[in-house]
């Protein structure tokens, strides 16, 4: 398999954060989502990527190129919007543009005009003239058109209107669709990781815990309601997470049902937990399992 | 084109196999007419929110079976198909959801008895609604 990008085993401290070690693959034609909380280290992540932070160990491929050589051929490959831009503030949309599209040969001038008019951009305003909000929107416009295989997005729509976000999800869905195109985008906005994802890389504190497809995500975390007559042990049960009363989360569902099977034990409901919960129990402080049952 | 795909969640049947087997009845049931082009596999996959490896799953096993057909570089389109493999879909559909809706009785504890019952009291009912 031909990856987009390959994260092996990367590592960075600044100050007294610690990220890593983090693996991640990225096959083409897959959507990433960087999911995690405040502070968890997803725009480090995209820097590191981006090599605009060195790693202390580990490394990053892209397109089968180490990122860290005198050979930066890989940079045409790739779209990168960060969350700020540095330098923008004294120019226009116009300008900006005319300076963008000249590095990327690839630039997709109608798609430019389609986003512009889609989201009403005023080009003709200074950047720093414009809301946080527009300004989302200018870069994405500024962003997307480069058509470079790999588009990686640091919190595209944390500004971005409700309509807006509707619109951009249409057009990374179809711009997905000219090719074999891959995105990694960070984000907290569960509408953008239902829509888009393939996969969620799920990271806490500088911790990578996982990088899940997301049905088979949706798949493994499931809720029991066990009747009555059949009492659970008091011990934690093969997957179980959590429990309340007769009521039980796994987040091993193939594990638990077959426990709860050999033990002759019955659930009266079982129901899927929205992606939503998932992350939150992905993203919740460790407990130790001595606390779990009492 | 929003495709009328509805999934369950909370369903044993694994999400590929619902997409599959609800385009199938479309396809059979003649909304979905020979020709018709359907979403990408991006595009569906927005639409129910699922990861593309999903739809692509559901998507190949409906070409494997011949019920769409993809053309390089223009899209996949339904696929003319027998009809005694609409019909086939048809029995097979009926027969799930009927399957299903037992299923959901005997969770709430119907006796076999009772589901009989139950099921003649609807049929009934069905029959004075469309004319005595």
């Amino acid at each position: 398999m031909e990856y987009i990008a390959e994260i092996t085993h990367i590592k960075k401290q600044i100050d007294d954060f610690h990220l890593g070690p983090i693996d991640l693959r990225v096959e083409p034609g897959t959507i990433t989502a960087i999911v995690g909380n405040n502070g968890s280290g997803k725009s480090t992540l995209l820097k590191l990527i981006m090599n605009l932070v060195n790693p202390d160990l580990g490394n990053v491929k892209l397109f089968g190129t180490l990122v860290y050589g005198e050979d930066e051929s890989w940079k045409k490959h790739i779209a990168y919007q960060p969350q700020t831009v540095i330098g923008w503030d004294a120019f226009n949309g116009k300008t900006l543009k005319d300076f963008i599209a000249s590095l990327y040969p690839d630039w997709d001038e109608d798609l430019f005009h389609n986003m512009v008019s889609t989201f009403q951009i005023p080009l003709n305003k200074k950047f720093n003239k414009l809301s946080q909000g527009m300004q989302q929107k200018l870069n994405l416009a500024l962003t997307i058109p480069r058509n470079a295989p790999l588009l990686i997005l640091d919190e595209p729509t944390s500004f971005m209107d409700i309509p807006s976000k509707k619109h951009l999800i249409d057009i990374l869905v179809h711009w997905m669709d000219q090719g074999d195109r891959s995105i990694i985008f960070s984000s907290h906005q569960m509408e953008d990781i239902k829509k888009l994802s393939d996969y969620l890389f799920v990271l806490h504190n500088g911790n990578m815990i996982g990088n899940y497809e997301k049905d088979a995500l949706l798949e493994k975390y499931k809720s029991y309601w066990i009747q009555n007559t059949t009492p659970l042990p008091n011990h934690t049960i093969p997957g179980e997470i959590s429990r309340t009363d007769q009521q039980l989360i796994s987040n091993q569902a193939d594990r638990t049902e077959a426990f709860l099977m050999d033990e002759g034990m019955q659930w009266t409901k079982r129901t899927s937990l929205d992606l939503e919960d998932i992350v939150s129990l992905l993203l919740k402080p460790i407990e130790t399992t001595n606390d779990e049952v009492t | 084109m929003e495709l009328p795909i509805r999934l369950s969640q909370d369903s044993r049947e694994p999400i590929y196999h619902q997409i599959e087997h609800q385009l199938k009845a479309l396809i059979a049931g003649g909304n979905l007419r020979a020709g018709t082009s359907l979403p990408s596999i991006r595009s569906l996959s927005k639409d129910l929110e699922v990861s593309v490896i999903t739809t692509r799953r559901a998507y190949q096993n409906l070409e494997a079976q011949g019920f769409i057909k993809t053309l390089q570089g223009k899209g996949t389109f339904v696929a003319e198909i027998e009809d005694s493999l609409k019909k086939q879909v048809k029995e097979s559909t009926v027969r799930n959801t009927l399957e299903r809706a037992v299923e959901t009785a005997l969770s709430y504890e119907y006796t076999a008895s009772q589901v009989e019952e139950l099921f003649q009291e609807i049929m009934n009912n069905h029959r004075k609604e469309k004319g005595d």
